[in-house]
């Protein structure tokens, strides 16, 4: 299908909306409601554009134009510029946007005078200023000037939707994105317009927003007017160093961009990564971030003669370790690390391991059998059946959970072009049709529950023995849909995995076989998949983390087992956990903000770390902090730095990670190292991760001590109006 | 307190005006409504609820519906509902000065009620009347029209007796079940009158 853009043409697949014509054409048309990820719906009508299409004879032929051989079809302008999100591009049509036509210009310059004519233009004050869509096509695209004289609209600005969104009412421009991805993304109907006209505003009526997926709509708004609260008024746009990186908070591992200020991290939004999360995070990981910048451990601990923890210098902290570990035989310090640790870090942790010829080594959680991704994200928004067995996925994979939705509703993934995600798929409906008998939960009752078609309570351990021999009417309707399903997609959560064995895997690979189901079982920890290729399991005659309180001596990396090793313990943490409290020596280290490195999600990809600019004082990653180990041990360091973990990766799984991309890629082990596991029951939220109120009393004590005095306004009345 | 509980025969006539799907159950939203309404005077935030389950939505969605609506109230009304056109014509006549001599001299701020129980005051956009502006609308009886100062005391007076003058228009018009347009009167009006052919399908029914 060939179209002309400005007189440019360019060739397009059928169905592709003007706006995304322009677009592909290099053109540049404004747009408020349109969102990659939604149904074009045409609110705003800023995305204005003349257009035109050839017309035909009876006989076939096109209605022509002009003279002999010079003459071509002649093209029918539609009288009045069209929304071109919601208009869909056809062979050989014409569109002029605000480049070569005035109309288009003027259209355009006049419905931006109305968007702003109720907007109360505090960009000084709005934490959306500098990244805001709004300001950015006003001065694009406005007249710079408006010619409305009176009282602008005054409505609440700091109306609390939930703990973690405001809303500025005077802000909104009434562009429906919110309340179009609440229903169409989760599936919740909690936002619409309330009222009519100029007084429209957005408010709920169910006491709130459902936490779990709220956050994102404070990403696709299109004007500050719904603000991400645990970020609220720290800082500016300009001022943020912006580092994308992914979320290691679930084994999701969705593309999020790290915004930090003065070393402190102060916002967390989504960034987009077309295979994984769209552009959506959850809640957690959008507002879990307090614990990055609160009460950090920035310098190592050492327990001196009165048994108290007393900040110490790394010298100090090795000579230390080096006193408390005389006379162990090396092979009995135990070696432990949590499993969002990277890839990178787990390799130096293994080779240390090895050099030691330590037996007690693990990393925690993990499940006790390995069962290899076969299913993508992409496989299960596309698929057309999914079970779910014993998952809580709101804990365990919240994205997951919303890519299995997508599949609900019929898992139209928007196209793609050159210039990025189609930015109005037409294909997009509003109130989307559903099917929910597509999906089957097997299990305990969970956010997922509510939009299940097949429901089946189940103890989670068995059902996956239970689906593949059906024993009740439910499970055997369960397992129709999986036989008679053409791309069935089946999901292991935690509960289905814990104490499974290899059995209950052979198990699962028969069922998968007879119903051609792609497989994703969900791995305990962020990064347990990548961690799984490394030796980083118990060896011969060692003891798991479990069995801490056994192991003689140990060195435990961002793992709270709330509990010490029997004998000398040093404890690696970002903060003075309950473990590390226990400790003989702690070592500061760095969350994964703060590193650079990769860890690979539940479908096998995998993804990088970008270190963000937080300040840590002198804590270090594993890496780093495993060469002051092996200095402590003397012994030679595993590796000195990311390149030689790097180097240690592709020796010992043979994966360059120095070359994984931004959006990241899909990768295999060849061999996989698995244990018995100590049941694990995953938690999305810790109490660290909620607060920022400690943080808020520290600041408001440092102004104070410091001296500051707040300038106050004078009582005076200024002269002039509201505007 | 369920208001449909006891009320099955009425809503299943209701729903089945409707298609037997998710979308079709969403419709009914408007009937419902509209009972509570004449019935209660007011949709309650239980009953937005109730009605919400009963169509397979959201109280927020109800409330949306509701708040689009100025004829649908979420708080009770007077005994007399006065609904002042503010839309250009009526301003330019004095529907200002109308609405704060009212909200002066029966002391109620929209949303409330007199102590009396009598009155209570909306402002409503133009109901068609502009060549007799200003005007007001009194509950769903009629219109009162070139209400100056004199008038509007005229008619506040009698109201506070319970006398409520014969409004000068019946409101004008209303869309039968079979989708006619009438006037308050009964009289048929419009392309209706004439306009409306059953569609061949339905050919059979009673006209
Ligand atoms: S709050 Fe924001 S996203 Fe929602 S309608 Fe208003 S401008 Fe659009
Ligand atoms: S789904 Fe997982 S990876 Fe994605 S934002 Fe949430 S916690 Fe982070
Ligand atoms: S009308 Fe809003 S983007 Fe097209
Ligand atoms: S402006 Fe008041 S009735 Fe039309």
């Amino acid at each position: 299908m060939k179209v002309h853009v400005d007189g440019i043409e360019v060739e397009l697949p059928a169905g592709t909306s003007a706006i995304d014509a322009v677009f592909s054409a290099g053109g540049d048309v404004p747009y408020f409601c349109a969102h990659k990820y939604l149904s074009p719906l045409g609110a705003c009508r800023m995305c204005l554009v003349e257009s035109g299409s050839p017309r035909k004879n009876p006989d076939g032929s096109f209605v022509m134009e002009g003279e002999g051989d010079a003459a071509t079809p002649k093209i029918f302008w539609f009288p009045k510029p069209m929304a071109s999100c919601t208009m869909q591009a056809t062979e050989g049509m014409h569109i002029r946007t605000a480049k070569t036509s005035e109309v288009v210009a003027k259209a355009q310059a006049g419905m931006m005078e109305f968007t702003l004519l109720n907007h109360p233009l505090d960009c000084p004050t709005c934490d959306k200023g500098g990244a805001c869509e709004l300001q950015d096509r006003a001065f694009e695209y406005g007249y710079g000037a408006s010619r409305f004289g009176f009282d602008r609209r005054h409505a609440e600005k700091h109306y609390p939707l939930s703990d973690f969104v405001i809303l500025d009412q005077e802000r909104c421009i009434h562009c429906k994105r919110c309340v179009r991805y609440f229903e169409e993304v989760p599936g919740q109907e909690v936002l619409d317009f309330i009222e009519r006209g100029g007084h429209t505003f957005i408010d709920t009526e169910e006491g709130g927003l459902p936490t779990g997926f709220s956050g994102n709509i404070t990403d696709i708004c299109p004007v500050g007017a719904l603000l991400d609260n645990v970020a609220r008024f720290r800082g500016r746009n300009w001022e943020y160093d912006h580092t994308p990186t992914t979320c290691t908070l679930c084994p999701v591992g969705c593309s999020i961009t790290v915004d930090a200020r003065n070393g402190r991290l102060e916002r967390i939004v989504a960034g987009e990564n077309r295979d994984v999360n769209e552009a959506w995070i959850c809640d957690a990981g959008r507002f879990g971030h307090p614990f990055a910048s609160e009460e950090r451990l920035t310098t190592p601990l050492v327990r001196n003669e009165d048994g108290a923890l007393i900040p110490a210098t790394w010298d100090e902290a090795i000579t230390a370790i080096n006193r408390g570990l005389l006379g162990l035989p090396l092979a009995d310090l135990g070696l432990f690390v949590g499993a969002d640790a990277t890839l990178e870090e787990g390799a130096a942790l293994a080779a240390l391991a090895d050099a030691l010829n330590a037996r007690h080594v693990d990393h925690f959680p993990r499940h006790s059998v390995f069962i290899a991704p076969t299913a993508t994200l992409t496989d299960v928004a596309t698929a057309d059946a999914v079970v779910v067995l014993g998952a809580d996925l709101g804990e365990e994979a919240p994205v997951l959970e919303l890519r299995i939705l997508e599949m609900l509703r019929g898992g139209l993934l928007p196209a793609e072009f050159a210039h990025g995600t189609a930015i109005a798929d037409l294909r997009l409906v509003e109130r989307p049709a559903r099917r929910p008998e597509r999906l089957a939960v097997i299990g305990g009752e969970s956010r997922l529950w509510g939009h299940a078609g097949h429901r089946v309570s189940a103890n989670g351990e068995n059902a996956l023995t239970r689906l593949a021999h059906p024993d009740t009417d439910d499970l055997k309707a369960v397992r129709a849909l999986l036989d008679g399903a053409e791309r069935p997609v089946l999901i292991l959560g935690a509960d289905a995995l814990r104490g499974a064995s290899g059995s209950a895997a052979a198990l699962l690979a028969d069922l998968a076989s007879r119903t051609g189901a792609k497989v994703i079982a969900i791995p305990a920890g962020p990064n347990s998949n990548g961690l799984a290729a490394l030796n980083l399991v118990p060896r011969t005659g060692g003891l798991g983390v479990d069995r801490l309180g056994e192991v003689p001596a140990a060195f435990i990396s961002r793992l709270d087992p709330g509990m010490r090793a029997g004998g000398f313990t040093v404890v690696h943490d970002t903060h003075l956990t309950a473990t590390a409290q226990l400790a003989d020596v702690v070592l500061p280290a760095v969350t994964n903000y703060e590193k650079r490195g990769t860890v690979q999600n539940l479908e096998g990809r995998l993804l990088p770390l970008n270190p963000a600019a937080i300040q840590s004082g002198e804590a270090a990653d594993l890496i780093r902090t495993l060469t002051a180990l092996a200095e402590a041990l003397g012994v030679k360091a595993p590796a000195r730095g990311q390149r030689g973990a790097q180097t240690l990766l592709m020796g010992s799984v043979g994966v360059n990670t120095a070359t994984v991309q931004v959006g990241g890629a899909l990768h295999t082990f060849a061999r996989t190292f698995v244990a018995p596991a100590a049941p694990h029951t995953p938690k999305l939220w810790t109490e660290r991760m909620r607060s920022r109120d400690r943080d808020w009393v520290e600041r408001i004590h440092d102004l104070v001590e410091g001296g500051w005095t707040l300038p106050v306004a004078p009582a005076a009345p200024q002269p002039g109006g509201d505007d | 307190m369920s208001y449909f509980a006891e009320k099955q025969p009425l809503v299943a006539d209701i729903f089945s005006r409707y298609p037997d799907s998710p979308q079709g159950r969403r419709s009914a939203l408007m009937p419902l409504l509209r009972e509570v309404q004449d019935a209660e005077g007011f949709v309650s935030e239980s009953r937005m609820a109730e009605i919400a389950a009963l169509c397979g939505t959201t109280a927020t969605e109800v409330r949306s519906v509701i708040s689009f609506y100025s004829t649908y109230h979420t708080l009770p009304t007077g005994k007399y509902h006065l609904q002042v056109c503010s839309t250009l014509m009526c301003a330019l006549a004095g529907s200002d000065e109308l609405w704060d001599h009212l909200v002066e001299t029966l002391d109620v701020q929209p949303g409330e009620v007199s102590a009396d129980g009598r009155f209570s005051v909306q402002k409503v956009e133009c109901l068609g009347s502009c060549g007799t502006a200003p005007m007001m609308q009194i509950n769903d009886d009629g219109y009162y029209e070139n209400v100056g100062p004199s008038k509007c005391a005229r008619i506040l007076q009698s109201l506070r007796q319970d006398l409520q003058p014969l409004p000068d228009n019946p409101v004008p018009v209303t869309v039968g079940a079979d989708g006619r347009q009438v006037l308050a009167t009964g009289q048929a009006i419009g392309s209706s009158v004439t306009g409306l052919h059953r569609l061949p399908e339905q050919a059979g029914g009673e006209a």
